[in-house]
């Protein structure tokens, strides 16, 4: 259910190259705020340079991100972390392998918690009141994610299912607004799947969290987003509701297949 | 949800009591050794406390920001040559020098990081390489501030002055009750550092800069604040170095300072506190001790490190971890404990 259609994330003439490929040819969309939008796309039709721009891994050639009314092209990684509330998780899985579940959270929380960076460097009482609620909230998130009996290991020796959920939980932490998760579902067993979906569902749902989601597992992906938008060769090729695109020809002979 | 872990190692409750037994004891031992050591050894002693500040500065910017940094020798350089200075020209007293050393050197840091941090790996460790010798060549050139080769002689020993009662520490083993205290504080003062959260944010630059910044922690401006302090640590032990030596040369700033550095935290387990304690002791203190056979000195030194490095490529530190968790599991045990800080 979209609670409210204005636009939490637009993107204006994208472009990006590397070298003499153009990965992003000027792509435009808006992201409604509440939603769960699917990015779909054959391999190297630009969906991951896509979160990297919007994300400032990558700085765009050309164009404009702009992000709850704010230009964030320009600004760095984590400032739009911070500031912008969007986070953002990686084709491949990854936590801080030797901090323990606990500590992983902790820590995806407290940039948006300390008021600057110097205040992280005080083991005072104010430190002392902020790092308590991180800790409860990271309790709760290892108990909602079932991490608990692995909680006290270093991240690094959990399995790879457990690294995935602990990844999803370290992106609520920081109480996001946009989250940009890049195939969340990728090598992980159906149960898990099941479990993954959920959470994103739940999120949406009770915490308000816009969802932009990249997944080759389009069967779910459909069923899960409120819209999808579908990348080509760098471009936009579609857009629309899950039905509208399942039945777009343009969109099946680039993508979907028969 | 399937797991591959269900049986966790569990982590014996009494670990901590036993460390800091451990810690305890370590002071002790330095407390009481005067009364069994003579004075080469207390000397022995006391250099090794003085290098373990440059060495805690090298173990947080190496240890928990995972940037290998050269410099350090440079910034104990630095540190001895404000002492130096500020104790001739305007006769102030040792803690003030002590902590102007460490602002100092941690002001130069800023310039020389924000380039520097903007680079990689290698050319980082490059770039850190190229500081140390520019700062003998500064040393070295600077006559008329340095003295050059000659150095700077005369620096006054430490005097401490309560009411009417003056404290002078000029014997080696004053000093050396002297040394400990500024060791141990600095030590307090770096596990305050890793225990807070930025400490924490330390360790996920190390593991993952890339997600550090998606999580919104400003990676750049963190490292450039750990070259700073790394510095400031290093800047304090050449303090306390020029006001027990009583002389500074530009041979401070020679690369043996920068690698004797680089092998205490290496050899006594790089991210850990101990590992830099026990390495300070055991590669400072034993370098100096085999001086009295000078013909094997150099040898003794070059086979006792390569013995650790075949036996124990992780350092010292995790092969004692294991030697306290086995005498732990003699008592029940318990789930439980963190990974960050140790």
């Amino acid at each position: 259910m979209v609670a409210n259609q204005d636009a939490i994330l637009s993107v204006e003439g994208l472009r990006k190259r590397y070298g003499g490929v153009s990965a992003l040819r000027g792509v435009d969309f808006r992201i409604r705020r509440g939603e769960v939008c699917g990015l779909i796309g054959p391999n190297g039709s630009g969906k991951s340079t896509l979160f990297d721009c919007c994300t400032g891994l990558q700085r765009s050639d050309s164009g404009k991100v702009v992000l709850n009314g704010r230009d964030i092209t320009k600004w760095s990684m984590n400032r739009i972390a911070r500031e912008g509330h969007l986070v953002r998780s990686f084709q491949k899985t990854v936590v801080f392998h030797s901090l323990n579940s606990e500590e992983n959270l902790v820590l995806a929380g407290q940039m948006s918690s300390f008021p600057g960076l110097l205040s992280t460097f005080s083991l005072g009482p104010a430190a002392g009141r902020r790092l308590r609620r991180l800790r409860e909230r990271a309790a709760e998130l290892i108990e909602i994610s079932g991490l608990q009996r692995v909680a006290h290991l270093p991240a690094g020796n959990m399995s790879g299912g457990q690294q995935k959920l602990l990844q999803f939980a370290s992106m609520l932490m920081p109480e996001p607004e946009l989250i940009l998760l890049d195939e969340p579902l990728a090598g992980i067993n159906p149960v898990l799947i099941e479990k993954v979906i959920e959470s994103i569902r739940e999120a949406n749902r009770r915490l308000g969290v816009t969802f932009v989601v990249i997944e080759h597992n389009t069967d779910v992906l459909m069923e899960l987003s409120h819209r999808v938008i579908v990348l080509h060769q760098g471009a936009k090729l579609a857009e629309g509701d899950p039905q509208s695109i399942v039945s777009d020809p343009q969109v099946i002979e680039a993508y979907l297949g028969v | 949800m399937s797991t591959t872990l269900d049986t966790p190692a569990p982590v014996p409750r009494h670990l901590p009591a036993l460390r800091w037994t451990g810690a305890l004891a370590v002071v002790a031992a330095l407390g009481v050794a005067p009364l069994v050591l003579g004075g080469y050894y207390l000397h022995a002693l006391i250099i090794a406390m003085i290098f373990l500040l440059p060495a805690h500065g090298l173990n947080l910017i190496l240890g928990y920001t995972g940037m290998l940094s050269l410099a350090q020798g440079v910034f104990f350089g630095i540190g001895a040559y404000v002492s130096a200075l500020l104790s001739l020209h305007f006769g102030t007293s040792f803690a003030f020098n002590l902590v102007a050393s460490g602002v100092i050197a941690g002001a130069i840091a800023l310039p020389l990081g924000i380039p520097a941090l903007r680079l990689r790996t290698y050319s980082f460790v490059m770039c850190t390489l190229g500081f140390v010798v520019i700062a003998q060549t500064v040393a070295k050139n600077w006559i008329s501030m340095t003295r050059g080769d000659m150095g700077l002689a005369g620096i006054p020993q430490p005097k401490f002055q309560f009411g009417s009662t003056v404290l002078n520490i000029n014997t080696i083993p004053a000093y050396y009750y002297l040394a400990p205290v500024v060791a141990i504080l600095a030590t307090l003062g770096f596990y305050a550092l890793i225990k807070s959260p930025a400490g924490r944010a330390m360790v996920a630059i190390r593991d993952n800069e890339v997600l550090a910044e998606s999580l919104g922690v400003p990676t750049w401006a963190y490292k450039l604040v750990v070259f700073m302090l790394s510095a400031m640590f290093a800047g304090l032990g050449g303090s306390l170095y020029a006001h027990y030596m009583t002389v500074v040369s530009p041979l401070v700033f020679q690369m043996y300072y920068s690698t004797t550095i680089l092998v205490i935290v290496l050899g006594g387990g790089v991210g850990r506190v101990p590992g830099a304690v026990i390495g300070s002791v055991l590669f400072v203190a034993l370098s100096e001790a085999l001086r009295i056979t000078p013909e094997l000195r150099m040898m003794i030194y070059g086979f006792v490190l390569l013995l650790l490095v075949f036996s124990v490529p992780n350092g010292l530190a995790p092969l004692l971890d294991r030697g306290l968790e086995r005498l732990a599991r003699i008592s029940p045990v318990t789930r439980g404990g963190r990974t960050h800080g140790r």
